[in-house]
C-alpha cells in the first residue's frame, strides 16, 4: 500500500512538475494573455478565446486556459452588445469545467461569483432576490479559500457597494474592502514577473469602488 | 510512462517542424449557409489551430505530421472531427457546415395553457417573488394566481377556479407529487388558503388547460410548485403579524440544509379591534409545525423532505333565512399532515432518474347545531418517471404512479359511519420532438385503472409550438383529461365514473425584452359530470349524467420597463360556460363561472423611500344564483365584484421589512349568492340571506426581521 501511494505521490510530482516547465504550454498562453489586453471587437475576444480553448483541449490538466476563456466569455458579455444571457452561460459551462480539474481555487471560485454578477445585471429587478445573495456567498468562499486574492476582495467590495446603494446605506462596508483590494493588488504586482500566466485583472473595479468613497 | 513518450515524441516533431509545415484551409458556414465566424478549428492535441474570419474562413499552419484529428468547434454547435494525413502539402477541406445545438435558450418553448413562474427558465410570465407581492394575495399563492389569464375570483371561497371549472377540477402538486386536501378546511361562505407557504417554493408551474400527460384527475388545471434546493445560508427569520406570528431557523452547508419553522395564527385579537359582519363565537386560529431538508446526493443527486403538521379550527354562528335567532352554530376543528420525500439525479449519459413518495392525511370534525360528524382522508402517492435525451432533439419521459386513498365520515351519534378504499395505477409516457429549433411537437399518453369505479382509461395529449418571429409564438394544445367525482359523493355512490373533459387550446405569446402579451383561445367539453336530485346537503340518485362546455379567450399584458421601477399587469378572461350538474336539471351557467373577469396589478418602488408600493384591482360582473321565486334555474346574478387593494412594504434596514397591506379599500359591498329558505313563507315568498363579506375591508400588518451573518438577508419572499 504505503509503495502505492509513494508511487502515486511520484506520479502526481512529476506531471506538476511537468506542466510547471511545459515551455510550449507556457509560451501559448502568455501568446493569448498578450493577445488578451487588446482586444476591441466581440470577434477579437471570440479568437482570443479559442485560442485559450485549444491550449485547454490539448493540456486537459490545467485550469488556467478555460478560466481566460471563461473570463473573456464574461468580459465580453458585459462590454459588447451581445446575447448577455447565452454569453455568461457559456462563461459558468466553462469555469465550472476549470472547476472539476482544480477544486477549491480561490481564483475561480471568485470566477464564478463575477459571471453570477453577470447574470443578476442582465435582470437585477428580478434576479436581484436570488442571485444577490448567492453572488455574496460565493465571493465569501473565495475570499475564504485565499485572502490574498485581490479579485475575490474586490468584487465582494462591488456587491457591497451596489447593496449600500440600494438600501441607502453607508458605503463604508465597501470601502474598506476596495482598500484591502487594493493592498492587495500591490502585493500582486510585486511578484509579476515576464513569466507570471497567474490571472492580475480587477484593479480597476477596486479603484471605481474606492473612487466612490473619497 | 505515456508522459515521457509524449514529450519525447513532441521534442522530435519540434525538431521537424522547420521541414514539416503543413498548411490547413477551408470554410465554415452554417445550417443557412452563411459563414460562421469564431469557430475554433485546430488538430487535436496540439496547440495548433486558430479562428475561422468574417467569411467563415480560416488557414493555419501545423508542425505536426502523419494521421491527425481537426477538431472544428464552437460553443452552442456540434463539434466536427476530421481524420487528415499532414505531410507538409496544403491541404484545402471542404467546406465544412456546422449544426446548433439545440438548447433550452436557442428552441421553442410550448406556451399553450402553461402560465410559469420561475427565476431559472425562459418564456416565464412570472417570477416567484411577483406572486408573493400582489397586494391582494396577502401572501398566498393562489392569491396571485387570481389576477392571472384564466383564472375567476369566487370571493367567498377563495380556492383557484379555471375557466369555468369547480375548484376541485384543479389538482396541486409539490414537486410532481400530488397533495391531498391542499386548501385549509374552512366553513361555508368563509374563504379558505392554501396551506403550503409560497416562500417553500423556488418556481410554480400553472396550467390552464391542455396539460402534460405527466398529471392526471384534475379536469381543467394543474398546479405544480417547486420547492426550493439547498438553502443558501443558516438564518433565522422572525415574523410577528396582526394575525399571529413565527420563527423559522435554517441551518444549510454545501451538502445539506435544514429549515424548521412553527407559526401560530389567530384572528380573534384582530376581529375584537375590527368589526365583524360574520356572527364569530370563535375567531379562526391555527398552529402549523413544518420541516423542510434537502441533501445532495453522489454526483449530483438531490434528495429532499418536506413535513407539515398543522391544527385549526373557528366557530361561528350562520345566520337561516326567515328565522330571527342567531342560526345555527357550526363548530370546526381540523388536523392535518402532508409528508413528502423525492430524490432526482441527471445521468452524463442522458437519463434523469425521479422518484417520490407523498403522504396527505387530512381530519374534520364538525358540529353543526349539536350534530357530530367526523371526515377523514388518506391519500398516498408513489411515483417513478425516467426521462431519456435520445439526442438534442428527442427526449422521452416515462413514469409510473400508485395512489392509495382512503375516505371515512362518521356519525358519531348515533355512530354510523360510511367509507371507501381505493387503488388507483397510472402509467404515462411523453416525447418531444423537436423538428427545429422553432418547430416542437409534444405527444403523451396517460391511461389509468381504478379499483373502485373498476374503470380503465386512456387520455392521449399532445401540444404544438412554432415560433412566428424572433419575440413571438404560436402554440397548440389538446388532449382529453379524467377526474373521479369528490369522496363525499362516492361514498354514497361507489360505483361512479370518471368525468371527463377535452380541451383544445390556441396560444399566441409575444416576449420582448421587459414586455409580455399572451391572447388564449379555448373550448373544453364536459361529460359524465356527477348529478344527483335533491339538495346538496342530501344528493339522492347520484349518477354520471352532467355535461357542459366552456369556452372563451384570455388576454395578458405585463410591463416592466416602459415606466421606471414600476411593473404592472393586466388580464382580462371571457368564460362563456354551461353545464348540467348537481341539482340542475338544465344546462346553466355555473355560480363559479363568472362571464367577464378583468383584473390589474400595479407595483412601484420607490428608491427615496426604500418602499415597494402594490395596487391591484379584481372585476368580475357577478355570479349567477337561482331565486326560487322566479321560475327557471340559475335565473339571476349578484351584483359586480370589486376589490381595490392596497400594499406598502418598506425596508428600513437590509434585514428588515415592514409589510402593512389593506383589501376591498373602497368597502365595496360585494355579494356571493343568496341562502332561500326552503320552504315559502306565508306571503308564498322564499326569504333569502345575501352572501356578503366577512369585513368589508382586511388589514394586515407585519414586521418580518431576519437574523444571520449575511445582514443583507431578508425575508422578501414571504411576504
Amino acid at each position: 500500500m504505503k509503495t502505492i501511494l509513494s508511487t502515486l505521490v511520484l506520479v502526481f510530482a512529476f506531471i506538476f512538475k511537468v506542466s510547471a516547465n511545459d515551455p510550449a504550454f507556457e509560451n501559448a498562453m502568455k501568446t493569448q494573455i498578450a493577445a488578451m489586453k487588446s482586444i476591441q471587437t466581440p470577434a477579437e475576444s471570440q479568437t482570443v478565446t479559442n485560442g485559450f480553448l485549444r491550449i485547454a483541449e490539448a493540456k486537459t490538466t490545467e485550469w488556467l486556459p478555460l478560466y481566460y476563456a471563461a473570463y473573456l466569455q464574461s468580459i465580453a458579455a458585459f462590454r459588447f452588445e451581445v446575447n448577455k444571457d447565452e454569453y455568461f452561460d457559456q462563461a459558468m459551462e466553462l469555469v465550472t469545467k476549470a472547476d472539476k480539474i482544480a477544486p477549491n481555487n480561490s481564483e475561480i471560485t471568485a470566477l464564478k461569483g463575477f459571471i453570477i454578477m453577470g447574470k443578476l445585471s442582465v435582470d437585477p429587478m428580478s434576479r436581484g432576490q436570488e442571485m444577490s445573495p448567492l453572488a455574496m456567498q460565493t465571493f465569501g468562499k473565495a475570499i475564504a479559500l485565499d485572502k490574498e486574492n485581490p479579485r475575490a476582495t474586490t468584487l465582494m467590495a462591488q456587491m457591497e457597494l451596489g447593496m449600500s446603494q440600494f438600501f441607502g446605506s453607508g458605503p463604508e462596508k465597501a470601502c474598506g474592502l476596495a482598500r484591502v483590494g487594493l493592498e492587495l493588488f500591490a502585493k500582486e504586482e510585486a511578484k509579476v514577473t515576464e513569466n507570471y500566466l497567474l490571472p492580475t485583472w480587477g484593479k480597476d473595479q477596486a479603484e471605481q469602488v474606492a473612487g466612490v468613497c473619497k | 510512462m505515456k508522459i515521457r513518450l509524449t514529450l519525447f515524441a513532441s521534442f522530435v516533431f519540434l525538431q521537424g517542424a522547420v521541414f514539416a509545415q503543413t498548411v490547413i484551409s477551408g470554410k465554415v458556414l452554417d445550417e443557412k449557409n452563411l459563414p460562421l465566424p469564431g469557430v475554433n478549428v485546430f488538430i487535436k492535441g496540439s496547440f495548433d489551430g486558430t479562428s475561422s474570419d468574417e467569411n467563415g474562413e480560416f488557414n493555419f499552419e501545423s508542425a505536426e505530421s502523419g494521421t491527425q484529428l481537426l477538431v472544428i468547434s464552437m460553443m452552442g454547435f456540434k463539434t466536427q472531427e476530421q481524420a487528415l494525413e499532414l505531410n507538409g502539402e496544403s491541404i484545402k477541406i471542404p467546406v465544412i457546415t456546422l449544426k446548433e445545438e439545440f438548447s433550452e435558450l436557442n428552441t421553442v418553448t410550448i406556451s399553450a395553457g402553461a402560465i410559469e413562474a420561475s427565476d431559472e427558465k425562459k418564456s416565464v410570465i412570472l417570477r416567484p417573488l411577483d406572486i408573493v407581492t400582489t397586494p391582494s394575495a396577502m401572501g398566498d399563492i393562489v392569491g396571485a394566481f387570481q389576477t392571472l389569464p384564466g383564472t375567476s375570483t369566487v370571493g367567498n371561497d377563495g380556492r383557484l377556479f379555471v375557466r369555468g371549472g369547480d375548484a376541485s377540477e384543479v389538482g396541486i402538486f409539490i414537486d410532481g407529487m400530488r397533495v391531498g386536501n391542499a386548501y385549509g378546511t374552512t366553513a361555508g361562505n368563509v374563504p379558505t388558503r392554501t396551506r403550503f407557504n409560497p416562500n417553500l417554493f423556488k418556481g410554480t408551474f400553472f396550467s390552464t388547460g391542455g396539460y402534460s400527460a405527466e398529471y392526471g384527475q384534475a379536469l381543467s388545471s394543474a398546479l405544480a410548485l417547486n420547492t426550493k434546493d439547498l438553502a443558501k445560508r443558516s438564518q433565522g427569520d422572525l415574523s410577528i403579524m396582526s394575525v399571529g406570528g413565527g420563527y423559522s431557523h435554517t441551518l444549510a452547508n454545501d451538502q445539506r440544509s435544514l429549515t424548521v419553522s412553527g407559526n401560530i395564527f389567530d384572528l380573534k385579537p384582530y376581529q375584537a379591534l375590527i368589526k365583524q359582519d360574520f356572527d364569530w363565537e370563535r375567531a379562526p386560529y391555527g398552529i402549523d409545525l413544518e420541516v423542510a431538508a434537502q441533501q445532495k446526493t453522489a454526483k449530483g443527486g438531490l434528495w429532499k423532505v418536506l413535513a407539515r403538521t398543522e391544527t385549526g379550527g373557528m366557530k361561528l354562528w350562520q345566520p337561516q333565512p326567515g328565522i330571527e335567532s342567531r342560526g345555527i352554530l357550526v363548530d370546526l376543528t381540523n388536523s392535518y399532515s402532508y409528508a413528502q420525500t423525492n430524490w432526482r439525479r441527471a445521468y452524463e449519459n442522458g437519463w434523469s432518474l425521479f422518484g417520490g413518495f407523498s403522504y396527505s392525511h387530512n381530519k374534520d370534525l364538525y358540529n353543526l347545531d349539536g350534530l357530530n360528524l367526523e371526515r377523514k382522508n388518506n391519500l398516498s402517492h408513489a411515483k417513478f418517471t425516467a426521462t431519456y435525451d435520445f439526442s438534442d432533439r428527442i427526449a422521452a419521459k416515462n413514469g409510473l404512479e400508485y395512489f392509495r386513498n382512503d375516505y371515512q365520515e362518521t356519525l358519531t351519534e348515533p355512530g354510523f359511519s360510511r367509507s371507501f378504499g381505493e387503488n388507483q395505477v397510472y402509467l404515462f409516457t411523453e416525447w418531444d420532438w423537436f423538428l427545429s429549433r422553432k418547430f416542437v411537437l409534444r405527444t403523451g399518453l396517460r391511461s389509468g385503472v381504478s379499483s373502485l369505479a373498476s374503470e380503465e382509461w386512456l387520455d392521449p395529449r399532445a401540444s404544438l409550438a412554432y415560433k412566428i418571429s424572433e419575440n413571438g409564438t404560436f402554440s397548440f394544445a389538446a388532449g382529453r383529461f379524467h377526474q373521479l367525482p369528490l369522496e363525499n359523493l362516492r361514498v354514497l355512490n361507489p360505483d361512479l365514473k370518471n368525468t371527463q373533459s377535452e380541451h383544445l387550446i390556441a396560444n399566441y405569446l409575444l416576449q420582448k425584452e421587459g414586455i409580455t402579451f399572451r391572447a388564449e383561445a379555448f373550448y373544453k367539453s364536459y361529460d359524465h359530470l356527477v348529478r344527483y336530485d335533491g339538495i346538496p346537503q342530501n344528493p339522492q340518485n347520484i349518477r354520471n349524467e352532467g355535461e357542459g362546455f366552456a369556452q372563451g379567450f384570455d388576454l395578458f399584458f405585463r410591463d416592466r420597463k416602459s415606466l421606471k421601477n414600476t411593473d404592472y399587469w393586466i388580464t382580462y378572461s371571457f368564460v362563456d360556460s354551461k353545464r348540467s350538474y348537481q341539482q340542475y336539471e338544465t344546462q346553466v351557467q355555473p355560480d363559479f363561472a363568472p362571464k367577464h373577469n378583468f383584473s390589474v396589478v400595479v407595483k412601484h418602488f420607490v428608491p427615496t423611500l426604500k418602499s415597494q408600493l402594490g395596487m391591484s384591482w379584481s372585476f368580475n360582473d357577478g355570479l349567477t344564483y337561482t331565486d326560487p321565486n322566479f321560475p327557471g334555474e340559475m335565473n339571476s346574478k349578484t351584483v359586480s365584484y370589486q376589490n381595490l387593494s392596497l400594499s406598502w412594504s418598506y425596508l428600513p434596514r437590509p434585514n428588515l421589512i415592514i409589510h402593512a397591506a389593506v383589501t376591498n379599500v373602497t368597502g365595496h359591498e360585494n355579494i356571493f349568492g343568496y341562502q332561500y329558505a326552503l320552504t315559502p313563507n306565508e306571503q308564498g315568498q322564499f326569504e333569502s340571506i345575501p352572501q356578503g363579506q366577512g369585513a368589508p375591508r382586511f388589514l394586515f400588518l407585519g414586521i418580518f426581521l431576519t437574523l444571520s451573518k449575511d445582514k443583507n438577508a431578508n425575508q422578501l419572499n414571504n411576504l
